[in-house]
């Protein structure tokens, strides 16, 4: 074991052990911000160290593995707890302390006065512990611990406020804690299927083995044409097949289209946690997880083709909600969920490296934007709702500035963050996919995204506070430093992967095998005419809601704009009235089928008709049969009787 | 028998029936004194049990065999063994006794004392069926769980304890007796085939795999349909599960009968240990069947446990759907499925057991088992409510606590064994989401909400959180290195499964 193979295993080593030290030994609020906080800035200080050590390697043999113990081995399940540090895990593991110890760092004053702020930190290390292991993980099946593992502490977060009967908008923190999980929960068994499809057939959970040949991505090619029968629904291929299940713990993770559901009501955690798992990271899992088994979906092209669709159709989706919510952390989580849709569609098409440079930029800027939202909260005492603000722009100044470069870079605005990720991806979808309705569609959602942006700039910080009961303030502590750095970086972090110079891509290429593109004039055309488009749609945004729409805004009221789309704008505000079809076709009659399979079928139909009945009529034949007896010994002897008749007939008969 | 000559097993089995006299013996107003005994004894036998596992060689076959002629001429031997299967089994049966003493409320009025010796009877009854290796005697132990535990009911339980109690026995007793008919028929075929008149699991098992035992098709249908009823209505698997949420709805509030009782639901090691390797033609020819029967287990019980609003009966039939997994792995007859299904049964033992402690504390309160009746209880007791936390989430399955491992092996032996196959588990699968849906109901029904003074649970006390803190622990070692379990499991696992496929090979 080298020294570097250990060096990896403190990455997460450090999380895990704020997480006990909290649980266990440290009590008061300063002191638990500052054991968590430490501990990541720990874990990010490492990761920094483990990667130069990397950069200093063969590019072919980048990687450092290391097993820490035999978790598994049962007939042909054979299981390490072993680690996996090459570029990709590199990045994610360099964004997930980054910007955890940011926010973290921020929880300090923001959670200052919380009721228990010991499981806060507690649960925020146990969760970048997890998503830790999530990205380190040498196999599918340690991968899957992170999987569930950042789940459940999805859960203990959004449920932190566990004992208040509802948090704005109106949501039951507990009721949104179990939808997170049971939502997650119906993607992870489909990866839990993918899991045991690929130890049947390839006997092995390591993606690339511990001398990187031998895992089941490499033996993928080899069962290309390996078919598994449905019977009566035909077949499908094996490799297709399993990237059909991994769509499903993809879908749920990362929130994609149906199962999308849980993570506006996720936003009913205090805000630092919508900023670092319901943004940055967490969902940003199903990403990773096909960019790490790219594999199996370069050679499922069918499955690859609803990855684009549903990613593109979730960008639309996601888009469209978000310009009609009025809670400042909705629009958010509904922008969340679109610009997940176009990292899930730039990874249908295959490329994966404009999806992680995506996820990598996107983790800044929207970690920037929910921390500003939870600064405004925070400087509106607990008010969400934009149109009770208005005017901040005067209270806030910091925050406005900011929150200005947050919204500008998820705009795609040139030439911050986000204009060069989302670029790429369109480009890729227009040049290379050469499909117009995903370009449509994406270039769609992206004007919308500026737009909704424009619009929520507009209604919280231009004109004047609307409620005249509101007392905005501007108090910073050590959320200040977090916002700052963060801002920087949603305006430089496009650096890393500019046309031309592609630092990420080469960087990656030792996993993904994707060299850059070259960068044309016509391309350059391309992005100047959609970044135009886009600064046209926030403009538009910003004038409308700055202006005519604007002025006629009142709390409690419906949007404006509500009068010219009448239902459209209804339906988008509902997230296009899924979860309302939800409860209607499973959750009621779920309650329903319960209390009839319990109350009709099993008490009467089972246990009423099938034992009781039968005991009945075995009890009136043996009285017939034997009145001197009762009771119990009568049925057992009759039972007896006839067992020993019908054996010893057939064995006599038989011999 | 071990090294020192010392008679482990049989010891095993006595120490408990000897804890049970003494405990008859004392005054019947001193609650304090049997209380003391019954849990002294069942400490000492789990210590026993930890001895016994930590003698057992990694090896297949059984040891510290003892073996006590009996009736020779009919081939009756009082016979005892333990295996790396059994052998875990046994440590569980000694650690629930001494937790089900924990979970029993004190009551002083003068009326406790049947009720430790019957715990202790219920625990030696249970030890001698795991490591019983004569059918005959297995056959007693098996059916003599089942009278302390209908005694338990019947004095001690509340409601309709009298109706749930003579159920309880009727219904498995009626079972068995098919057993008892097909254990009779086997020795049968084997005196006409070999002229030996024995009841030793063992030979006959051997006999089987090496072709010297030929059973005619259809009589070993027959006979294993004898061995079916009686280990499904045991184990319970739907539709033979109806007994059990009413026994355990009519079970004292505390839950010390429910976690003493636990084992009781033996079926699935009968059918591992006797009813699969005698007869392995028909096991592979019903295991579809009743891998359907699995299935509908697993989500049937799923569902109803969503809609129940007291806990002990959401419990039971968690139980009965944890149970489909076991009876899939045991079906699956591959290593990983049967390893899956005995890791399952012990992790129901720990996540179960404390589960039933949880409520047996909760129920303390006016709220009684009534989910509904609570709210916000993490807040009033904040530990209380995170050890319960991880109770609830090892029970959903989440990896790195115990419960997983040992569902993931079952549906993964299932999906691999040619008499299974993946189609069943796409559908077996969906147990992993109804079991988030009605733990995590419950869970924040009780545990999250807001607290109403009328409602306001106090926190454990400093002992119950130390067991369900050790208990937790526990569930953290299996999930992280389920190999402490697993690997001393794997050469008999082995040996079985090569017999196995050695007797199906046997026209």
């Amino acid at each position: 074991m080298t020294q570097i193979s250990w060096l990896i295993a403190l990455i997460p080593a450090f999380p895990l052990a704020g997480f006990l030290l909290n649980v266990f030994l440290v009590r008061g609020e300063r002191a638990n911000g500052t054991v968590a906080s430490l501990s990541i800035v720990a874990a990010f200080i490492t990761t920094v160290i483990a990667v130069i050590n990397l950069a200093g390697m063969a590019a072919e043999s980048r990687y450092i593995a290391i097993t820490l113990w035999d978790w598994l081995a049962v007939g042909r399940v054979t299981v390490s707890f072993g680690l996996w540090f090459d570029p990709l895990t590199a990045v994610m593991a360099l964004l997930i302390t980054g910007v955890g110890a940011l926010i973290h760092i921020y929880s300090i004053t923001y959670m200052h006065g919380d009721s228990r702020p010991g499981r806060y930190f507690a649960y925020m290390n146990l969760f970048v512990f997890a998503m830790l292991i999530l990205v380190m993980s040498d196999n599918l099946f340690l991968l899957f611990l992170g999987w569930e593992g950042v789940g459940l502490c999805s859960f203990l977060l959004i449920g932190h406020w566990f004992d208040r009967k509802h948090v704005a908008p109106g949501i039951v923190p507990s009721e949104a804690a179990a939808k997170a999980f049971v939502a997650n929960r119906v993607g992870d068994a489909g990866l839990l299927l993918a899991m045991m499809a690929i130890v049947s057939h390839f006997g092995t959970l390591s993606f690339f083995g511990s001398d990187g040949l031998s895992g089941f991505v490499s033996k993928l090619t080899d069962a290309s044409f390996t078919t598994i029968s449905l019977g009566a629904f035909g077949s499908v291929g094996l490799v297709s097949g399993i990237a059909f299940l991994m769509i499903l713990g993809v879908v749920g993770k990362s929130a994609q289209l149906p199962l999308f559901v849980w993570l506006p009501d996720a936003m009913a955690g205090p805000t630092p946690v919508s900023a670092l798992i319901h943004a940055a990271t967490m969902v940003t899992a199903g990403v990773y997880l096909i960019v790490r088994t790219h594999a199996v979906f370069d050679l499922a092209p069918d499955a690859s083709g609803w990855v684009v669709i549903i990613g593109a159709t979730t960008a639309l989706i996601g888009a469209t909600a978000a310009v009609t919510q009025f809670d400042i952390k909705r629009v958010l989580a509904y922008s969340t969920i679109s610009q997940l849709g176009f990292m899930i569609a730039a990874a249908g098409m295959g490329a994966y490296t404009a999806a992680i440079f995506h996820l990598l930029t996107h983790g800044l800027f929207k970690a920037l934007l929910f921390l500003g939202s939870g600064a405004i909260i925070h400087g509106m005492h607990d008010i969400q709702d934009m149109r009770r603000m208005g005017g901040l722009r005067k209270h806030m100044p910091v925050i406005f500035l900011v929150y200005i470069v947050g919204a500008l870079a998820l705009s795609g605005i040139f030439p911050l963050a986000g204009f060069w990720s989302k670029d790429e991806i369109i480009t890729h979808a227009w040049y290379n996919a050469q499909n117009i309705n995903v370009t449509v569609i994406l270039l769609l959602s992206s004007l919308l995204t500026a737009f909704y942006m424009g619009r929520q700039v507009a209604l919280t910080f231009a004109g004047e506070v609307r409620d005249k009961d509101a007392h905005p303030h501007e108090d910073l502590g050590s959320m200040k430093w977090p916002l700052y750095i963060l801002a920087v970086a949603s305006v430089l972090g496009g650096l890393i992967n500019l046309p031309g110079v592609h630092w990420l891509n080469d960087w990656l290429n030792p996993v993904l095998h994707q060299e850059a593109e070259l960068f044309t004039l016509s391309m350059g055309i391309f992005a100047a005419v959609t970044v135009l488009l886009a600064t046209g749609a926030g403009y538009l945004g910003y004038r409308l809601y700055s202006g005519d729409i604007g002025a006629r805004i009142k709390p409690g009221d419906e949007d404006p704009a509500h009068y010219y789309l009448g239902d459209i704008w209804k339906g988008f505000e509902m997230g296009w009235g899924l979860d309302y079809v939800y409860q209607r076709i499973f959750v009621k009659p779920y309650r329903t089928l319960s209390t009839f399979l319990h109350e009709i079928f099993d008490q009467q139909a089972i246990d009423g008709i099938l034992v009781e009945g039968s005991a009945g009529m075995v009890g009136r034949f043996s009285q017939a049969v034997a009145r001197i007896q009762n009771g119990n010994v009568r049925t057992y002897a009759l039972v007896f009787l006839i067992g020993v008749v019908v054996l010893v007939g057939y064995v006599v008969i038989g011999a | 028998m071990n090294q020192l000559g010392i008679p482990l097993l049989s010891l095993l089995i006595a120490t408990p029936l000897l804890g049970a006299l003494l405990v008859l013996l004392t005054p019947r107003q001193a609650t304090g004194m049997q209380r003391g005994i019954a849990g002294l004894v069942s400490i000492i036998n789990l210590v026993l049990a930890v001895v016994v596992r930590a003698s057992l060689a990694p090896t297949a076959g059984y040891q510290m065999v003892e073996q006590q002629t009996w009736l020779p001429t009919m081939g009756l031997h009082y016979a005892v063994g333990v295996d790396g299967i059994s052998v875990w089994l046994v440590v569980l049966a000694s650690l629930m006794t001494p937790l089900a003493i924990f979970a029993a409320r004190q009551k002083n009025d003068g009326n406790q004392r049947a009720f430790y010796a019957l715990l202790l009877v219920l625990a030696s009854s249970l030890i001698g069926a795991f490591v019983a290796t004569d059918l005959l005697l297995f056959y007693v132990f098996f059916e003599l769980t089942l009278i302390p535990t209908a005694l338990l009911i019947a004095l001690y339980g509340v409601g309709e304890r009298r109706a749930a109690a003579t159920k309880f026995f009727v219904y498995p007793f009626v079972g068995s007796v098919f057993l008892l008919v097909s254990i009779a028929g086997l020795v049968y075929v084997n005196w006409q085939q070999t002229g030996v008149m024995t009841f030793d699991s063992v030979a006959l098992s051997a006999a089987i795999a090496n072709g010297t035992l030929k059973i005619d098709e259809n009589l070993e249908r027959l006979l294993f349909a004898g061995f079916f009823i009686a280990f499904a209505i045991k184990t319970p698997i739907w539709p033979f599960h109806t007994w059990m949420p009413q026994a355990q709805a009519a079970t004292p509030d505390d839950g010390s009968v429910d976690i003493a009782g636990i084992l009781v639901k033996i079926g699935a090691y009968g059918f591992i240990r006797f009813a699969i390797p005698f007869f392995p033609h028909a096991s592979a020819w019903a295991a579809p069947a009743v891998a359907i029967l699995a299935v509908i287990s697993i989500i049937y019980s799923g569902i109803i446990a969503f809609g129940q609003r007291d806990m002990k009966v959401l419990l039971s039939y968690a139980t009965i759907s944890h149970l489909g997994f076991v009876m899939l792995g045991v079906f699956s007859q591959t290593a990983e499925g049967m390893s899956g299904a005995i890791l399952t049964m012990i992790n129901s033992g720990i996540t179960t057991g404390a589960l039933f402690l949880i409520v047996g504390i909760l129920a303390r309160q006016p709220g009684g088992r009534i989910a509904d009746n609570f709210s916000g209880a993490w807040l009033s007791a904040p530990r209380f409510g995170s050890l319960a936390l991880v109770a609830v989430f090892a029970s959903i399955g989440v990896p790195g606590l115990n419960g997983f491992i040992g569902e993931f092996l079952s549906l993964q032996g299932a999906w691999v064994s040619t008499h299974i196959g993946f189609t069943f588990i796409v559908f077996a699968v969906l147990g992993i989401i109804v079991s988030a849906a009605y733990l995590l109901r419950m869970y924040r029904t009780v545990f999250m909400g807001e607290v109403s003074v009328t409602s306001a649970v106090p926190e454990a006390s400093n002992s119950e959180l130390l067991v369900l803190g050790l208990l937790v622990v526990a569930m953290l070692v299996i999930g992280l290195y389920p190999q402490l379990i697993l690997g001393s499991m794997q050469p008999s696992i082995a040996a079985l499964v090569q017999s196995l496929t050695q007797g199906a090979t046997q026209p």
